[in-house]
């Protein structure tokens, strides 16, 4: 059973991708307008409350803002549209997802640089010698590796 | 070579301290208006006395929209005087128009009745539309337009007579060189 | 007569805690025992004189002495007494007295329990408990001064912030949250000690890692009680919005998580010394950034206090500690640097590793985000938002990255490991996660983040079952015991990893929850008349009636209750309420939370209209949301499991230490 699940799992993960794949390649999912608009409601931050979207609140302001875009929308304005007239009117700090890419990037290239410090601290192409210990059969090992831990920790 | 690591501690501290001190006197709330400069929002509303209101109609001279609201305290109670001193300084120089802000014409009435009424129209913003137009983020809240209907400024927060005088003083002259 | 009391006593606990901080500094140089225990006595004083200040602002708040300035704006004379009580924490100078009391609190945990133990250490975590003691003390007597009075004194004060007399929680929270901010400054001054005195030993590494279990312990019950108290009051139907507060909360527990994951690597190792003693530092400079970031006015946020002097102050500090704090860390450069490196690429010390960098780039993601619009600010190029959707998209990924390597790491042994052992145990896990996100898609669940999550979840969990049950057959075969007790005994003999896995387990949980809960959740809201319904996801709600009274408790408050019918999963009747204070501009709404472990039905009022009994309610169904906090439970409780006092015996690191080929003995970095 163990060593059939591992080709298997690895078949369904690989299927399980391809199908995201083929059905993130497709034409995008219809959506309702009700949805496009609590989409960009979800986005734009409720003007006279703190931290909400108007997605979330129910002030005069964030019902008169989704008033508007399911106006705007059903005008047949684009989404990106809809949030340029708010923009227009309350200035970058409507979009609670700031438009930069910067924004977006640095967390990541953060990321990215110190995984590369990490890499270059473990230098794993220095030790790029064979494996010469290595372990009898697999899984007599695995089971060694267990009962010795549990025995040392009796000791 | 060897003393180069000490630069990590400036590094580190002077550019967190800057950002932080900037903060400083700084309402993180107050938004800079994007309609400075631009038409502004027209619009056709209807007093707390009936009278009807229209964007066009207050062309001609300077005039500044007041957000408030009765529940505003102590910040509207506080403009209140000020809005009465300005009027009568500038008569009919200049128009100032109220916009309730998600409230009720019976609090506004009474908040009237009680800190004065300076004759101005109070418009209602049924729905906080007007409101939306204007990008207005919580009362008080006022935006001064200029006699060719272009906004000119954008005052967060109560308005004081020195900024009164300022940014009419600075409408009428424009107005007065052309 | 008794706020002057408290006055006199948090001036006098200032005296006491920076003769405290000289003591200590002059009694370690010359190790005179004399000095150092009435050092150590002034800490105690200190803590003594707080808890009477504490006490005498409770009294005041209680008896709401309207003379005292911060009573006459947090309290009113019809305030219930629970609530004024809690007073004491919910605005801003009350809540930095408390912040000394628990501060001062820890410090005397600690000098007492190491009064005779590590002397060389000892003297330097006592004048840096002490220094920061001094600088709340400091910012009591003089900008944040709790006590200030007030002539004329006013016959009604304007009560407690509405939205924080709403709900017992706030009894709750904010403590556990102090608890785990204050008690960052314990490891956080044993670094300063070791760095000082030179001595980053393996001693130091056991210390420094319970004491930051604790306070971590504390913080991750606060944030979990934090998120249930925004659930249960702010009437939005989440419970996690990245507002500052909240990420000022995440922020050290991040670090400080990540400091626990290398620690252990350091142990073995004895490398990683300046990479741990920085994770220390960050997890205290964050209590103190996000502090100031909620306590300044510098950024806007749910709760943040009122803008006040205090803020430069807290500036200062934050300056003054981080200066201090990296001089020491860069002077002590050169005799950290350890060479045990891991021997592989494929081995448990990797995945640790990789874990920190993905740790801090969280908390990276988390800091700038929430610095984002100053730093714009700052630059002069307008003003922008950061808010929900930034965060999630920016944070989901990673944290999935966290939760891939959470199944990865237990899986991996330490030292080398040899792919081809390894990878055989990934097959049913991830089969049984493909399973999972295939049921998922079926339910309905189609965003990509909470697919993602939930497939990796079920990974991780199913390694780490694996990886238990291969220990307790191992052992029950080899000395013939149940499973159970086998499995027990493995646990409570190796409380370490196996408290780790339970912590995982509750994170898993946790991870399962948000994601089934974000993926699966229904809303809709209307407007009804009494005797008319709202079906919502299998709920049938009647609207029967509006009571429109003063609250019992707060006579001042209006308080208009829609009462409903439900019936579905759960049935019964609920009232869910507006309440008018006299202090908030805007009612605050009281949601009426219907938990069960399978879903919650949770009910807003939006308006009502008292003349015609009009009203609109907003319903949400949330499924799952009840085990967010039991996850949070899970967590805490594992890792109270792991840090729980061992029997004395041979030391169990000791043991498998000498089992494990080791490329180098660990130099100790004393001396130098």
């Amino acid at each position: 059973m163990r060593r059939l699940a591992l080709p298997i799992a690895a078949a369904a993960l690989v299927a399980l991708l391809a199908l995201i794949a083929v059905t993130a390649r497709g034409p995008a999912q219809p959506q309702t307008r009700a949805e496009a608009g609590a989409a960009i409601a979800a986005e734009l931050r409720c003007p006279d409350c703190q931290s909400l979207s108007v997605a979330d609140s129910h002030t005069p302001s964030a019902v008169e803002i989704r008033r508007q875009i399911d106006t705007l929308l059903s005008g047949g304005a684009s989404p990106d549209a809809v949030r340029q007239h708010f923009v227009d009117r309350y200035g970058e700090w409507i979009l609670l997802a700031p438009r930069s890419p910067l924004a977006w990037a640095l967390p990541f290239l953060a990321i990215l640089v110190g995984a590369v410090l990490l890499l270059a601290w473990l230098r794993p192409w220095q030790r790029a010698e064979p494996v010469a210990v290595e372990q009898p059969a697999a899984p007599d090992a695995e089971l060694r590796r267990v009962r010795d831990e549990a025995e040392a920790l009796d000791a | 070579m060897r003393n180069l690591r000490w630069l990590l501690v400036p590094i580190v501290v002077v550019p967190l301290t800057l950002l932080l001190f900037h903060g400083f006197g700084r309402d993180p709330r107050e938004v800079p208006s994007p309609l400075i400069g631009k038409p502004a929002p027209s619009f056709s509303l209807v007093a707390l006395d009936g009278a009807k209101v229209t964007g066009e109609g207050l062309r001609g001279r300077p005039y500044v929209l007041n957000f408030w609201a009765s529940w505003c305290v102590p910040a509207c109670v506080d403009e209140q005087p000020v809005l009465i001193e300005a009027a009568r300084r500038y008569g009919s120089q200049v128009q100032i128009v109220g916009v309730l802000y998600n409230d009720s014409p019976d609090a506004a009435h009474a908040f009237l009745d009680r800190y004065g009424d300076g004759g101005w129209p109070q418009l209602t913003d049924t729905g906080g539309r007007l409101a939306v137009e204007y990008g207005v983020t919580g009362p008080p809240e006022s935006y001064f337009v200029d006699a060719a209907g272009i906004v000119r400024a954008k005052q967060f927060g109560p308005l004081t007579l020195a900024a009164m005088d300022q940014r009419f003083g600075a409408l009428l002259s424009a107005r007065a060189n052309r | 007569m008794l706020p002057t009391l408290g006055h006199v006593a948090v001036v006098i606990a200032l005296a006491a805690s920076v003769f405290a901080l000289g003591a200590f500094l002059v009694g370690g140089r010359g190790g005179d025992p004399r000095l150092l225990a009435s050092a150590r006595r002034a800490v105690y004083a200190s803590f003594a004189l707080a808890l009477l200040a504490c006490a005498a602002m409770v009294v005041s708040l209680l008896t709401h002495d309207l003379s005292v300035l911060y009573v006459a704006r947090n309290n009113a004379t019809s305030t219930p007494p629970f609530f004024s009580f809690i007073s004491l924490w919910a605005a801003l100078e009350g809540s930095i007295l408390f912040w000394a009391l628990l501060a001062s609190g820890w410090a005397v945990l600690v000098l007492h329990r190491y009064r005779s133990r590590h002397p060389v250490l000892m003297p330097w975590v006592g004048a840096t408990l002490a220094a920061i003691d001094s600088f709340f003390f400091a910012v009591l007597t003089w900008p944040g001064n709790p006590f200030l009075r007030v002539t004329p004194v006013a016959t009604e004060g304007s009560g407690p912030n509405a939205l924080l007399q709403n709900h017992p929680f706030m009894g709750l929270h904010p403590p556990l949250l102090y608890l785990g901010y204050t008690g960052m400054a314990v490891p956080f001054a044993f670094a300063v000690a070791a760095l000082v005195t030179g001595r980053l030993d393996e001693g130091w590494l056991a210390v420094v890692r319970r004491w930051t279990m604790i306070p971590w312990i504390f913080l991750t019950l606060g944030i979990t009680a934090g998120a249930w108290w925004s659930y249960e009051v702010l009437g939005w139907g989440g419970y996690w919005a990245w507002d500052p507060v909240e990420n000022a909360a995440l922020l050290p527990w991040l670090t400080a998580t990540a400091f626990v994951h290398s620690s252990m690597v350091a142990e073995r190792r004895g490398s990683l010394k300046a990479w741990t003693v920085s994770l220390v530092i960050a997890t205290f400079m964050l209590t103190l950034v996000g502090t100031f970031l909620t306590r300044s006015g510098v950024v806007a946020s749910v709760h943040s206090f009122t803008q006040s002097a205090i803020g430069p102050w807290f500036l200062g500090a934050i300056t003054v500690a981080l200066t201090a704090a990296l001089g020491l860390l860069v002077w002590r450069l050169p005799s950290l640097t350890g060479t045990g490196r891991p021997s592989s690429l494929v081995s448990r010390e990797s995945a640790f590793l990789l874990n920190n960098v993905l740790l801090c780039g969280l908390t990276f993601a988390v800091l700038f985000g929430t610095l984002l619009p100053l730093v714009v600010g700052a630059t002069g190029s307008g003003t922008i938002s950061v808010g929900a959707p930034w965060f999630n998209r920016v944070n989901v990924p990673i944290f999935g990255a966290l939760l891939f390597l959470m199944g990865v790491g237990p899986a991996l042994p330490w030292g080398r490991a040899s792919w081809s052992s390894v990878r055989e145990r990934f097959g049913l896990p991830v089969l049984a996660a493909v399973i999972v996100v295939v049921a998922a898609w079926a339910l309905g669940i189609h965003g990509p983040a909470s697919l993602a999550t939930l497939g990796l979840a079920i990974f991780a969990a199913g390694i780490m079952l694996d990886e238990v049950i291969r220990g307790a057959r191992a052992r029950a075969r080899g000395r013939r015991e149940d499973p159970a007790t086998a499995t027990w005994r493995l646990a409570t003999r190796n409380r370490r990893r196996y408290g780790g896995y339970l912590v995982h387990a509750g994170v898993l949980v946790m991870a399962v929850a948000v994601a089934i809960s974000s993926g699966l959740s229904s809303q809709t809201s209307a407007t009804l008349r009494p005797g008319e319904s709202v079906r919502l996801a299998g709920y049938l709600l009647t609207y029967d009636r509006l009571v429109v009274g003063p609250l019992a408790a707060d006579p001042r408050v209006t308080d208009a209750r829609a009462e409903l019918t439900y019936s579905g999963s759960q049935s019964g009747t609920l009232g869910t309420a507006l309440r008018d204070y006299p202090n908030s501009t805007t009612a605050i709404a009281t949601p009426s939370v219907q938990s069960a472990l399978g879903e919650d039905l949770y009910v807003t009022l939006l308006a009502y209209d008292s003349a015609t009994r009009v009203v609109t309610v907003r319903v949400f169904v949330n499924p799952l949301v009840s085990w967010i906090w039991v996850g949070g439970a899970i967590v805490a409780a594992g890792s109270i499991f792991a840090i729980w006092p061992e029997r004395r015996r041979v030391p169990v690191e000791a043991v498998e230490a000498e089992r494990l080929p080791l490329p180098e003995a660990n130099p100790s970095a004393e001396g130098a």
